[in-house]
């Protein structure tokens, strides 16, 4: 039987959905189903992986892409 | 994640042809990405800097772009070594090797020597309207304790539970191995919810 200390080191192939030999999956979830600390710890990981997903950059402002494209077409003429 | 459309065999095609339209598309996507992940690495008028020299280096290297790496991928790689240039010059060095680092798991103090939970985590209020990760105080802690960590966990996490790259790409990003990266992942993920639920018991940062 795992310790929940291993359960917290290997919570993370739950949450990023790594593949798992069998062995593996069933003595996690056997963990998980006995113990209720580990499943509100792989839960709780859950929602704060999806929550910072959540957080990724929106797309750039336009007077952004143009200054980065007057730099690029800057940089080609001094180079040419 | 990568953008679907970006990265088509027809779109990286026009992309080498030299196409304005194209590289100003990816640009609009891909720059606050970009600028992201280098400001994990420096200050922000640096990261400005280093994803603005990117941006001419892969100007320049489109045409032998072979598409063996996702373009948003191969981006990521031209900013970050463009980063580490930058600290080269002023005389810092990142390690991306997380044995270097030596930072344990943040977690560790809340088990036994049995490894059972001595300190189990607090319930999270996760939905209703004063769902605690969306409160406004946590989204400044997050930032703040993303700040406060390791250049290599801040990149990773960045990478993979910001942006949602694959662990494939991230490896070839920081030229670390596979098991690494996860062991930068993990200390990084393990520092915020330990900080997340202090905040929950305490509702301090």
């Amino acid at each position: 039987m795992l310790k929940c200390q291993e359960v917290e080191l290997r919570a993370d192939a739950l949450v990023d959905g790594t593949p798992l030999s069998r062995r593996e999956r069933l003595s996690l979830n056997m963990h998980l189903l006995m113990c209720r600390h580990c499943r509100r710890y792989v839960r709780q990981l859950r929602a704060l992986t999806a929550h910072l997903r959540h957080r990724e950059s929106p797309t750039a402002h336009d007077d952004q892409v143009q200054a980065v494209l007057d730099c690029v077409h800057h940089s080609k003429q001094t180079t040419d | 994640m990568a953008n679907p459309d970006l990265e088509t065999p027809e779109f990286i095609e026009r992309l080498r042809a030299g196409d304005r339209a194209a590289f100003a598309l990816v640009v609009k996507h891909y720059h606050p990405r970009l600028l992201g992940a280098a400001r994990t690495m420096l200050q922000p008028a640096d990261a400005e800097e280093a994803v603005q020299d990117g941006w001419i280096a892969a100007h320049r290297a489109l045409p032998k772009f072979e598409g063996r790496s996702a373009l948003l991928t191969w981006l990521t790689r031209i900013v970050i070594n463009q980063a580490r240039m930058q600290l080269r010059k002023g005389g810092r060095e990142v390690q991306f090797d997380p044995t270097e680092e030596g930072a344990a798991d943040a977690l560790a103090h809340r088990f036994n020597a049995n490894g059972h939970w001595q300190e189990p985590p607090r319930a999270w209020a996760l939905s209703g309207p004063d769902a605690l990760l969306t409160r406004d105080e946590l989204q400044h802690c997050l930032e703040s304790h993303i700040t406060a960590m390791p250049d290599n966990q801040r990149l990773a996490l960045q990478l993979r539970d910001i942006q949602g790259l694959d662990f494939n790409d991230i490896c070839n990003i920081m030229d670390v191995s596979a098991s690494n990266v996860r062991v930068l992942v993990h200390r990084a993920r393990a520092r915020l919810f330990e900080m997340v639920d202090r905040f929950q018991e305490t509702g301090e940062c």
